[in-house]
C-alpha cells in the first residue's frame, strides 16, 4: 500500500514536470527563454484577486466532468462521452432558465434547472449504461459517438427553438440576473457553483466508500464476475452508474450556463470532457483528489490566457503544456501498473525461491 | 538417447499474481508423440506457449539438437521449425483456404495458380480432403483444423504443437487426426498435444508428461503406464486423510436438497450435464468426485443459482426453487465456496471486511441510516478472524495481501454464515498447505455436524474418502453412480472418473 502511495505521487509529479518541460521545449524552438515565461506566467496569476478566481472558476466544471469519468471508471466502465452529457446538461440549463427566469423567482428556478441538467444528462447518460447491458454494446465508443449527437442537437436548437431574439447568432438571449449563480467574492467571477462542485465530490466520495450501493459499484467495477456470484445485478449498476456519471457532467452545463457564460453559445468549452477525463486519471479516480486535480488544471487554463497575451507566445503552448501533462499523467498510469506488476513478481520469486 | 531434438531446462514463468509454471523440464525426442497431460490450470498452454515464442519465461533454457535458442516471437518459432495450432483457431473466416495458408508468407504480387496446386499437392500427400477456393467460414470444425494443419505443413515445419485438438472434434474426425499424427512422425516430425483426455494419450502417445500446478508431475512411456497410474498422477496423490472419529455416523434421513433430472445445454449444443439426479440429506456430505473439467463447476453453479438448466428441477426442502436466482438463493441459505477463488468468491482489491460484505450488501444487518455500518461490520470481521485464525492484522486488511490460506478461510468464513442449510464447496482445498487443509475439513465436518448439507467437489480423491458420507462420480457431465464411502476402493473410483462405466469396473477391478 505504502508503494502505491509513492508510485502514484512519484509517477505524477513526474508526469506535470515532464509535461512542463516538454512545453517548455516548444517555447525554446520560438527562440523564447522558458524559465522567464513561466515566471511572468506564476506572478501573472497571483498578481490580482480576479485572475487568481478564475482558477475556481476553470476548475467548477472540471471537477463534474472528472467525476464523470471517475464514477464510472470505479464501475470498469469507460464513459468518454461527459462532454455530451455537459452539453445536453447546459442545453437544458438555458432552456429552463429562459423559460422560467419570468414565472419563478431567481433562487427557486435555478434549483429546478438544476435538478433538470442533472436529470437531463443522467438520462442522456443511462442509454449509454441501457445499451450496454441490454446489448453488450461497447460502452467507450457509445458513450464517444453520444457526444457527437448531443453537440448535433445544440447546434439544431441554437438554429432554431433556442436561437436569440434577433436570430443573428447561433446563440441564445443572455439570461435575467436573477437566474445567475450568486457570486462568493465580490470583484471576481467565482460563484457558488464552485462550492456546489466541491460538495459534489464530497458526494460522491461519500456514496463510494460509505454506502451500500457505492459498495456495489466498486464490487463489480474490481470484479464483475465474483460480484455476479454473490447476486449482485451488475447490469443493473451499468445502467445506475451511468446515470449517477451523466447527471454529474449535466450539472457542469448548469453551473457553466448560470453561472459563466450566463447564456448559451454554440460550441463553448468544447474540451471539458477531454480534460475530465485527464484528471480523473490524474486523481487515480478519487473523488477528494479530483478537487485538486481539477485547480491544477484551472489554473493551467488561465495561465494559458494570460501567456497568450504576452509578446510572441501562441496561446496554444498552454494547451499543448495540458496536452503533454495529461499524456504524461495517462502514460504513468501503465507506468505504475507496469511497477506494480514487477513488485508483484519479484514477491513471487522470493518466496519460491525460499 | 540420442540428443533431444528440443529440450526445456528449468523453465519458470510467473504472471504478476500467479505462478503459472515452476522448474519444468522435459525434452522431445524427432519422431516422437509427446502428450502433455494435466487438469485445467495446470500449466500446460503456457509452457506450450513460451517454446512458441508468446510467452517469455521468467527462468530457465530452450535448447535445440543441445544448443541453446533464443524465442522470442512465434515468426522465431517457426523459423526453428515450431509451429502450434491454438485450442481457437486463427484462420480469417472470409478469406479462402489458399489465402489463409499463405497469410504472412507472402511479398509482392501473388501468383494464386502457384500457391493453389502447391497446397493442392500438400493436402494430397496427407490425405486431407480440401478445395484450396473454399472460405473458411463454410468449413466444419474439423476441416477448419486440417487448414491449420496444413498451414504449419506449408511452413514446413518439423515440431507440430496442437493444444486440445480433438476437443471440438467428433469422434470419426478425433481418429483421422490421431491418423495423421502417426504418419507426420513416421517421416521423423515430432508432435506435442496438450490435453486431458487419458484415453486419447493411451492410444496415440509415445511419452507422457504429466502436469500439475505448474510443475511436471510424471515422464513416463507410454508401454510403461496405465490410465489408473496417469489419473493419479494427474490428480495428485498429496493424501491428507482427516480422521473420521469425532463424527457420528448417523444421517438424517429427512431429504434437503434435490436435483432432478438437470441437463445444461451449451451454446455449442454439448450438454456440459446430463439428466444428473441427486439427493442431499441433512447433515450429509456428498462427495462428488471426478477429473476436473467434467462438469464439475457447472454443477455447482446450479446449485447456486448462478446458471439455470435447461432442464429439470432443483427442490430445496420440498420448495421448487428451479427458476431463483443467485441472490434468492443466498436468501434461502445456500452459501457456496467456488474453485476459482480469485475470479468467483472474493475481490482481491478490497478489504476482509468488504469481502465480508460481498453477498450479504442487500441485508439490512450492515446498514445504518443508509450507510454502511462499519463498526458493527467491523466488529464482526474481528470475531471471524479470530475464529477461524486468518492471519491478518485487522479486517481493513486487503484481501490480495493474505496468503491463499488465509484468503479460502475468509471466503470459508462468510459461506458457512451465509449459507445456512445447503453449502456448496468446490475445491475447497486446492493450493493450500497441509494446515489450511486441514482448518477447511474441520469447518466441513463441524457444519455437517450442525444438520447443514454439504455438497463436496473436490478432485483430491483423499479429501473425497475422508469426508464424504456418499460419493458420486462425475463423468463427461454424467453421473456415474452414487456409492456409500464404504463400498468404493482407489481403484475403481478411478476407473470411473476415467469413464469406465460401473459394469466394467466391477468386472475389471470388483
Amino acid at each position: 500500500m505504502q508503494a502505491k502511495l509513492r508510485d502514484l505521487l512519484i509517477t505524477n509529479i513526474l508526469a506535470i514536470v515532464l509535461g512542463i518541460v516538454a512545453s517548455g521545449l516548444m517555447l525554446l524552438f520560438l527562440g523564447k527563454n522558458p524559465v522567464s515565461a513561466y515566471s511572468v506566467l506564476i506572478t501573472s496569476v497571483v498578481r490580482d484577486s480576479y485572475t487568481f478566481a478564475d482558477i475556481f472558476v476553470k476548475a467548477t466544471p472540471l471537477m463534474f466532468t472528472a467525476l464523470a469519468f471517475a464514477f464510472t471508471y470505479k464501475a470498469n466502465l469507460y464513459n468518454i462521452g461527459a462532454q455530451g452529457q455537459f452539453y445536453i446538461g447546459a442545453v437544458i440549463a438555458a432552456a429552463s432558465s429562459l423559460w422560467l427566469q419570468n414565472i419563478l423567482p431567481g433562487g427557486l428556478v435555478l434549483m429546478i434547472t438544476l435538478l433538470l441538467t442533472m436529470v437531463g444528462g443522467g438520462l442522456w447518460g443511462a442509454f449509454i449504461g441501457f445499451v450496454k447491458a441490454r446489448y453488450n454494446s461497447n460502452e467507450f465508443l457509445v458513450s464517444m459517438m453520444s457526444t457527437y449527437v448531443a453537440l448535433a442537437i445544440m447546434n439544431y436548437l441554437l438554429r432554431t427553438f433556442l436561437i436569440e431574439t434577433k436570430a443573428e447568432y447561433p446563440q441564445t438571449d443572455a439570461l435575467a440576473a436573477s437566474v445567475w449563480l450568486p457570486r462568493i467574492i465580490p470583484g471576481t467571477r467565482l460563484h457558488i457553483g464552485f462550492v456546489l462542485a466541491v460538495l459534489a465530490c464530497v458526494g460522491v466520495w461519500v456514496l463510494l466508500y460509505k454506502t451500500p450501493l457505492g459498495y456495489r459499484i466498486r464490487a463489480v467495477g474490481y470484479n464483475a464476475g465474483a460480484a455476479e456470484m454473490s447476486g449482485i445485478n451488475a447490469k443493473k449498476l451499468y445502467i445506475l452508474a451511468f446515470f449517477i456519471s451523466g447527471a454529474l457532467a449535466g450539472a457542469a452545463g448548469f453551473t457553466e450556463v448560470n453561472g459563466v457564460q450566463h447564456m448559451l453559445v454554440q460550441g463553448f468549452n468544447p474540451d471539458l470532457g477531454a480534460a475530465g477525463i485527464g484528471i480523473a486519471i490524474l486523481a487515480n479516480g478519487n473523488p477528494i483528489g479530483i478537487i485538486f486535480a481539477a485547480i491544477l488544471f484551472g489554473a493551467l487554463k488561465v495561465g494559458g490566457t494570460i501567456m497568450g497575451q504576452m509578446s510572441g507566445i501562441p496561446s496554444s503552448i498552454i494547451e499543448l503544456m495540458q496536452g503533454f501533462v495529461m499524456v504524461f499523467v495517462i502514460l504513468s498510469y501503465f507506468v505504475r501498473t507496469w511497477l506494480e506488476n514487477n513488485r508483484e513478481k519479484r514477491k513471487l520469486q522470493k518466496a519460491v525461491a525460499k | 538417447m540420442a540428443t533431444a531434438f528440443f529440450e526445456l531446462r528449468g523453465i519458470s514463468k510467473y504472471f504478476a499474481k500467479v505462478i503459472a509454471n515452476q522448474d519444468v523440464s522435459f525434452s522431445i525426442q524427432r519422431g516422437e508423440v509427446l502428450a502433455l497431460l494435466g487438469e485445467n490450470g495446470a500449466g500446460k498452454s503456457t509452457i506450450m506457449k513460451i517454446l512458441y515464442g508468446l510467452y517469455k519465461a521468467d527462468e530457465g533454457k530452450l535448447l535445440k539438437d543441445g544448443r541453446e535458442i533464443k524465442i522470442d516471437s512465434p515468426k522465431e518459432a517457426m523459423e526453428l521449425g515450431i509451429s502450434m495450432i491454438q485450442q481457437h483457431f486463427s484462420l480469417v473466416p472470409a478469406h479462402t483456404v489458399t489465402d489463409n495458408i499463405i497469410l504472412g508468407n507472402v511479398h509482392g504480387i501473388i501468383d494464386h495458380k502457384l500457391f493453389r496446386e502447391e497446397i493442392k499437392r500438400l493436402a494430397e500427400l496427407y490425405g486431407f480432403e480440401l478445395n484450396p477456393d473454399d472460405f473458411i467460414r463454410d468449413l466444419a470444425v474439423g476441416v477448419q483444423q486440417k487448414v491449420e494443419i496444413l498451414k504449419a505443413l506449408y511452413q514446413k515445419t518439423n515440431l507440430l504443437i496442437m493444444d486440445e485438438p480433438t476437443a471440438v472434434l467428433t469422434p470419426q474426425e478425433a481418429e483421422n487426426l490421431m491418423g495423421f499424427v502417426r504418419d507426420f512422425t513416421a517421416q521423423g516430425n515430432s508432435v506435442i498435444f496438450i490435453t486431458h483426455k487419458l484415453k486419447e494419450v493411451m492410444s496415440v502417445a509415445d511419452r507422457i508428461i504429466v502436469m500439475r500446478a505448474g510443475r511436471v508431475f510424471g515422464d513416463i512411456k507410454r508401454a510403461e503406464t496405465n490410465e489408473l497410474e496417469l489419473s493419479k498422477l494427474m490428480i495428485g496423490r498429496d493424501l491428507n486423510w482427516v480422521t473420521k472419529e469425532d463424527r457420528q455416523e448417523s444421517i438424517d434421513q429427512e431429504v434437503r436438497l434435490e436435483i432432478q433430472q438437470v441437463t445444461l445445454q451449451e451454446k455449442t449444443g454439448v450438454p456440459a450435464l446430463k439428466d444428473i439426479s441427486l439427493t442431499l440429506h441433512k447433515g450429509e456430505i456428498l462427495g462428488i468426485a471426478g477429473v476436473s473439467g467434467n462438469g464439475q463447476q457447472e454443477l455447482c453453479e446450479i446449485v447456486c443459482g448462478a446458471i439455470l438448466p435447461t432442464k429439470g428441477k432443483i427442490l430445496l426442502d420440498g420448495e421448487d426453487i428451479t427458476e431463483r436466482k443467485i441472490r434468492a438463493r443466498i436468501d434461502l441459505g445456500i452459501g457456496y465456496v467456488p474453485a476459482d477463488r480469485s475470479s468467483d468468491g472474493m475481490i482481491m482489491d478490497m478489504s476482509i471486511a468488504e469481502n465480508m460484505l460481498l453477498k450479504s450488501s442487500y441485508a439490512k444487518k450492515w446498514q445504518k441510516r443508509g450507510f454502511i455500518d462499519k463498526q458493527k461490520l467491523n466488529q464482526y470481521t474481528w470475531q471471524e478472524i479470530q475464529d477461524y485464525s486468518i492471519k491478518a492484522p485487522s479486517p481493513e486488511t486487503i484481501a490480495r495481501g493474505l496468503s491463499g490460506g488465509n484468503q479460502q478461510k475468509v471466503v470459508l468464513a462468510r459461506e458457512v454464515d451465509n449459507g445456512e442449510k445447503v453449502i456448496v464447496f468446490d475445491q475447497p482445498t486446492r493450493g493450500l498447505d497441509l494446515g489450511a487443509v486441514n482448518h477447511v475439513h474441520q469447518v466441513i465436518l463441524q457444519e455437517r455436524a450442525k444438520g447443514k448439507s454439504v455438497l463436496l467437489v473436490s478432485t483430491e480423491l483423499a479429501e473425497i474418502f475422508a469426508l464424504s458420507d456418499r460419493i458420486a462420480i462425475l463423468y463427461k457431465g454424467e453421473i456415474q453412480g452414487v456409492f456409500n464411502s464404504a463400498e468404493l476402493t482407489t481403484e475403481k473410483i478411478g476407473l470411473l472418473m476415467a469413464g469406465f462405466r460401473e459394469r466394467e469396473v466391477k468386472s475389471d477391478a470388483g
